[in-house]
């Protein structure tokens, strides 16, 4: 089985969200006004954070994408009671809003803040889970549920793109990749199988220093990058 | 047993007024819980950075409580002290209501309320792992066997009456540590994670709840006209005064623990943030320091009224401390990376009480008012006052009470002419 991981190039990164705004079109998150951003009521599956260090004349700027880390010990599986979070065999951590009773308990438990929770009636009703059952009021645009308000959501790794992959024989990594990874210009985002050493993954941290987000909560998250 | 129970007649012009106000607050909570449920949680003032707004603070409050008052009124029992039992029932009933009220309050602050009988499919669609599922068996099994120790109450079950309340004193106690643990397990939260937790919670249920069980015990003799034992009070304040510093205690080695490690921003946040006033002013300031300079001043301690001055302020104090945990203690924000995180990501969690959420506990407040003094009309809750009647009967003053703000205390206040039938003689087999 795979293990899917993700390795992101600090050095390549120019912070120019477009991974960001790709997320947001590839899995139809709702939208928020700058107000609802500023309250931090809008949902994002994925951001890119910027880290300042120093003063002025000797400052350094990191420039952090930070999708869903797919820790492999998972603090938002832990706590949630109603096994709407779970994690896959490959490790992708996939939340199933049908299960998702809105308790907030991820959302607390979370280490880096990627949960979102639906505080409104989202427009973006359409989103990307063959794995769930459809719904009977949504025939049309089967095979996606609806989304509602008062459920957690967050990336998914595009797993949706890595299970068609799998299927059709594709190679995940070259030929499919997640959305942020697609659309990144700068080529700073590589997606594989960290078990496999011949991916690009595995050849990345492989030869060069890497480190994880905070590796002190334990959680082994599965998104490594590549320090400037 | 000594002390008869009587029911309360509930046919006077107050208590009818009280039911119909109570009524309508209720009527309120629930068409904001409507509203809210409509439009999702943005009508609440929570948000991705504080998940957890005014529901929750009110739900662990009242299941502290819920929880105290039952530990009270089993250790009041096994103490032998006939004056002290005259208060079980209406202490135990009052349990049973605020969990009940508690367990509203989770609900209703699900975003999604229609699947909470998710959280009570234990091991069959339940994550165990989750403190949010264990607490679920805490919380049913705590209300069923409080309720199953109310009925051997009511009917004058001795020794049954003694093995349940001993049950229900370990699940009373099970089950606030259990609310402790779902924050005290949270290793994100800094200013949360804390094997004190569960302790810190049942120190503070017990102080808060021994607290109201005063203030509601000084409202309702006064009102009805009954003697009041002042060393009773005293005595009561004696013990509260322990559980307070017991609390200071646990609460003084959790805030130290946490400022000595490296990582103590969120502490120092804590402490001297922009919320820390609540901390200072509310919490030790009127919580803690002034109730025990009461309770220690040795001629207040014996007074009525400084002890009940004490208890509310306690009250109103570990309301605080609930809120203090939950909201500013979600607020600092977490390090993703060292160093400074610029823009919205990087800046404390603000938190803005909404309307909606307000009206929502105020009527869900109400709500469990109304259903108990509808208890007190059809259970035997009160003592019967049939023992001394040698106090001349003056006016019930409501305003006596001093900063009472608990809405069964004020239904209790208008009915004043009640109970001075003889005890009921089903009570007498």
């Amino acid at each position: 089985m795979a293990r899917w991981g993700m390795v992101i190039d600090l050095d390549k990164c120019t912070g120019c969200q477009s991974c960001s705004v790709a997320c947001k079109a590839e899995n139809n998150v709702p939208y928020g006004s700058p107000d609802e951003h500023k309250k931090r009521t809008a949902p994002f599956w994925h951001k890119v954070i910027a880290v300042s260090r120093g003063q002025y004349p000797t400052l350094g700027i990191d420039l952090i994408p930070m999708p869903c880390m797919h820790c492999d010990d998972a603090p938002c599986v832990t706590v949630c009671p109603a096994r709407a979070t779970y994690r896959r065999e490959d490790g992708i951590v996939i939340q199933n809003f049908r299960r998702c009773i809105g308790c907030k308990y991820c959302i607390v438990a979370c280490p880096y803040g990627v949960r979102s929770f639906n505080y409104k009636e989202p427009e973006e009703k359409e989103y990307h889970r063959p794995d769930l059952p459809p719904e009977r009021a949504d025939r049309g645009i089967w095979p996606f549920p609806t989304r509602v308000h008062g459920v957690v959501e967050k990336c998914t790794f595009c797993f949706h793109r890595i299970d068609q992959a799998t299927r059709e024989g594709k190679k995940v990594g070259v030929e499919v990749v997640p959305a942020c990874a697609e659309a990144c210009p700068a080529r700073a985002i590589s997606f594989g199988d960290l078990d496999d050493p011949d991916s690009a993954v595995a050849h990345l941290l492989a030869t060069r220093q890497w480190l994880r987000l905070r590796e002190n909560m334990g959680t082994s998250p599965k998104v490594f990058y590549l320090p400037r | 047993m000594a002390s008869n129970f009587i029911p309360l007649e509930g046919k006077s012009k107050g208590y009818r007024i009280a039911m119909i106000i109570l009524a309508f607050l209720a009527l309120s909570g629930f068409v904001s819980f409507i509203i809210s449920y409509l439009e999702g949680h943005q009508m609440f003032g929570s948000n991705n950075a504080i998940p957890w707004g005014l529901p929750i603070v009110m739900a662990i409050y009242l299941i502290g409580l819920s929880a105290g008052l039952h530990i009270l009124a089993f250790l009041i029992y096994i103490m032998h002290q006939e004056r002290y039992r005259e208060v079980i029932r209406a202490a135990v009933f009052m349990a049973i209501v605020l969990i009940f009220g508690a367990m509203i309050f989770i609900a209703l602050d699900l975003g999604r309320p229609e699947k909470f009988w998710r959280l009570f499919m234990l091991f069959f669609m339940n994550n165990m792992a989750s403190m949010f599922a264990i607490n679920a068996i805490f919380y049913s099994c705590y209300f069923v066997s409080a309720v199953i120790y109310l009925i051997s109450l009511l009917n004058n079950m001795k020794r049954f009456s003694m093995i349940m309340g001993m049950i229900a004193f370990g699940w009373a106690m099970l089950t606030h540590g259990g609310t402790g643990a779902i924050f005290g397990f949270i290793s994100t939260r800094e200013p949360w994670f804390s094997p004190l937790s569960p302790f810190e919670f049942i120190f503070a249920a017990l102080t808060s709840s021994l607290a109201l069980l005063i203030l509601v015990l000084v409202l309702i003799y006064k009102v009805t006209g009954r003697e009041l034992a002042q060393e009773l009070i005293a005595s009561l304040g004696g013990l509260v005064k322990g559980l307070l510093l017991g609390m200071l205690l646990l609460m003084a080695i959790g805030e130290l623990t946490h400022i000595y490690s490296p990582a103590r921003d969120a502490a120092i946040y804590m402490l001297t943030g922009h919320l820390s006033w609540l901390f200072w002013a509310l919490l030790i300031g009127t919580g803690v320091i002034i109730p025990l300079v009461i309770l220690f001043h040795p001629s207040m301690k014996r007074s009525v009224r400084g002890v009940v001055i004490a208890s509310a302020l306690i009250v109103v104090g570990i309301f605080v401390k609930r809120y203090y945990l939950v909201i500013p203690g979600a607020a600092y924000p977490l390090h993703y990376y060292p160093g400074k995180i610029e823009g919205v990501w990087g800046e404390v969690g603000s938190f803005s009480f909404a309307p909606i959420e307000i009206i929502l506990s105020i009527g869900i407040v109400g709500f469990l008012a109304l259903i108990y003094i509808m208890g007190l009309k059809y259970l035997e809750l009160l003592p019967a006052k049939d023992k001394i009647e040698k106090v001349d009967k003056k006016p019930p003053a409501p305003t006596a009470s001093e900063g009472i703000k608990e809405p069964r205390a004020k239904a209790d206040a208008i009915t004043p002419d009640k109970a001075q039938r003889k005890p009921d003689e089903r009570n007498q087999k």
